[in-house]
């Protein structure tokens, strides 16, 4: 949590909340005890005067005196205790109870009347002391309460003065929390965008709704994605100029095995190994070109487009009629309409790879059928053949890389099924090795997801 | 059969222009070889070619600027393409700059000589209203057929269906682009129509050694008529 924006934001206010909470109760506590400890103090300060009015001066003599149903009205109190002490001019006690703190020396009366507080008998109270003129003189009368009545109104002001606070405060991290979310929510979508996103997606991301501070990680984030998209193209001129420079030379190379062969001789064994091997050189350089095309991270960075696989065969037929004929194979076609969403270039080499592969090892006089067409909804490629077949233990290490089928005939690199199975991953194609009709033979079918 | 022609190879690879010239003047061609696209411009201008085997990549100006221009120019000469780079991306471009057939490389030589062969066709057929393919002549002026010297009676939609093949000898042919090219007659035409004529036309020609095969499920190829093949 520590990492993430929301915990942050709300560690970074938790702090300043608390102060603040802390700070406006205690400002409340005071602020409003004031007024309402000064309301008690009145009271008190009443009762000083009800029982100053008590005291009697007569003969030269000060007298208190205070009926018992009086006194018991006047100590009567819900909450607290009530002491009082009456003193004489001379200090001499009257009445009341004697123990009562006295005045704080240095006390300065305020009308008439010196408020402090004290202890009597182990408990915190409040003293009012009273001047009251006797006969000339002075007399002290003493009303002091203990506090419950003062520390509930305290614990009073102080909850309603937090519990609101606490309410805002809560309100203001769940508005933090629920803010944030709504803040980062277009870059949830932006990574929602980058995770649907296939390897060979190398476009620059739309900034979309992001907020402006999220704008920065979306430039970089884009021009890393140039700079990806950069070394591909560079990758696919390498690869461009490197099959440009095989080519030509193997195609000069085979060139002049075939004008040799034609003229025969002594040497035609040789000759015919030299012709074969460069032929297998060649097809072997495509295909390494079209796996390093194929692969991820080998991508060509190019969004995909409509290809209609029926046309895409019909055009390539040509060519692959031609081989078929010489090797005296019946290569026939069964074109439905199918269009799928891709590379065209790396669709027709998967055709290719999988039409070569029915010829190479369909034996002479075999029947080889390329289809294309619909099927509950996939767009479908498949070629079978009636040759050999793959057993079905060998159907899945035949996708691998270099693996070819123990004891199988024929020249092939052990490359051709994996291109085609990176080229039907590049497309979200499915690719299924089965038998053909009649279980005979085989059948290599890519099936492309819908839409 | 085919009479020898004058061609013109754009090749910077000596090798492969070697070799490819060899077997054309096996095949009996005249030919010549130039190792630049400007070469090859100045080439075929000056000079009467009847076909022209060009290379993509050549130094200086490329094969493309080489077919552009001389198009550009109305120089019609039939033009092979031979490419070595991704085969669909520059055979596109090279049959939108006018470009007659191409060649990924490598290539076998045997597959080179015939589409040479077919290219020449193509070429002479402009010449002439005449189209011979082996033991058959058609007359385009006269709409007349022959066999072996003999008259060829032929319906006129056999004859429609027989020139759409001789066209593109040696190249498959769909049975919806044959359709489309006799559509003119007005009716529908079915595929199995299509079958018919095309038996028809097998039954007249096939005694003479002219073979129309069938690519199973999709269309037509007349076979190159021609007794001897190099290599295989």
């Amino acid at each position: 949590m520590a990492s993430s924006l929301r915990g942050r934001l709300l560690n970074m206010l938790l702090l300043p909340l608390a102060v603040l909470l802390a700070a406006g109760a205690i400002g409340a506590y005071f602020l409003s005890l004031e007024p309402a400890s000064e309301a008690y103090d009145q009271a008190l300060g009443d009762i000083a005067l009800a029982l100053g009015e008590r005291i009697r001066v007569g003969d030269g003599k000060v007298s208190f005196d205070l009926p018992g149903a009086a006194e018991e009205v006047l100590r009567k109190d819900k909450y607290d205790t009530i002491y009082y002490h009456v003193r004489g001019p001379d200090g001499v006690p009257l009445a009341g109870d004697p123990g009562l703190p006295a005045i704080p020396p240095g006390s300065v009366p305020e009308d008439g009347v010196i408020a402090y507080g004290g202890r009597y008998r182990d408990q915190d109270i409040r003293v009012i002391a009273l001047l009251v003129p006797c006969g000339g003189q002075i007399c002290t009368v003493q009303v002091a309460e203990t506090t419950n009545k003062r520390r509930h109104l305290a614990r009073q002001i102080i909850l309603s003065s937090l519990v609101p606070q606490l309410l805002i405060a809560l309100l203001t991290l769940a508005v933090v929390w629920f803010a944030v979310k709504r803040g980062l929510a277009p870059l949830e979508g932006l990574s929602a965008d980058i995770r649907a996103r296939s390897a060979r997606d190398l476009r620059s991301v739309d900034p979309g709704h992001a907020p402006a501070e999220a704008r920065p990680l979306v430039g970089a984030l884009n021009q890393l994605l140039g700079q990806v998209a950069e070394s591909s193209r560079n990758q696919q001129r390498f690869l461009a100029n490197a099959a440009h420079q095989l080519r030509t030379p193997l195609a000069g190379l085979q060139a002049h095995a075939e004008i040799a062969l034609a003229q025969a001789g002594p040497r035609r064994a040789e000759l015919e190994q030299m012709h074969g091997a460069t032929v297998r050189t060649a097809r072997l350089a495509n295909q390494l070109l079209a796996l390093a095309r194929a692969e991820p991270g080998g991508f060509r960075a190019e969004a995909p487009a409509p290809v209609s696989l029926r046309a895409m065969v019909e055009d390539a037929a040509d060519e692959w009629v031609h081989r078929a004929l010489a090797r005296d194979i019946d290569l026939g076609f069964e074109l439905g309409e199918a269009r799928v969403s891709g590379d065209a270039l790396l669709l027709r080499e998967a055709f290719v790879n999988l039409v070569h592969n029915a010829l190479e090892y369909t034996p002479r006089g075999g029947r080889v059928t390329a289809r294309t067409g619909m099927r509950n909804g996939n767009a479908y490629l498949e070629v079978e053949d009636d040759g050999p077949g793959i057993p079905p233990a060998e159907r899945a290490q035949v996708l691998e890389r270099f693996y070819r089928v123990p004891g199988t005939a024929g020249t092939g690199s052990g490359l051709g099924l994996a291109i085609v199975r990176e080229i039907a991953l590049a497309h979200g194609a499915e690719v299924e090795i089965g038998p053909g009709e009649a279980g005979r033979g085989c059948k290599v079918e890519l099936r492309f997801p819908h839409g | 059969m085919i009479s020898a022609v004058r061609i013109l190879i754009v090749e910077d690879d000596a090798t492969l222009a070697s070799g490819i010239a060899r077997i054309l003047e096996g095949e009996g061609h005249a030919i010549d070889v130039v190792a630049s696209g400007e070469q090859a411009v100045l080439g075929a201008r000056q000079e009467r070619f009847d076909v022209m085997i060009l290379d993509v990549g050549l130094p200086g100006i490329d094969g493309f600027e080489v077919l552009r221009r001389l198009r550009a120019t109305g120089l019609k000469i039939p033009v092979l393409v031979l490419t070595a780079r991704d085969a669909l991306d520059d055979r596109v471009r090279g049959l939108d700059l006018g470009a007659d057939d191409y060649m990924p490389k490598p290539f076998a030589m045997p597959e080179l000589a015939a589409r040479v062969r077919a290219l020449v066709r193509r070429s002479q057929a402009q010449t002439g209203p005449k189209i011979v393919h082996g033991p058959l002549v058609l007359d385009t002026l006269a709409r007349r057929a022959h066999l072996n010297g003999d008259p060829l009676d032929l319906a006129a939609r056999e004859w429609a269906v027989l020139e759409v093949l001789l066209a593109r000898v040696e190249k498959i042919v769909s049975k919806e682009s044959i359709i489309q090219a006799v559509a003119s007659w007005g009716e529908e035409l079915t595929p199995n129509a299509i079958e018919v004529y095309v038996s028809r036309l097998r039954a007249k020609l096939e005694p003479a050694g002219v073979r129309i095969r069938t690519v199973r499920g999709f269309c037509y190829m007349l076979e190159d008529f021609q007794e001897e093949k190099l290599g295989k």
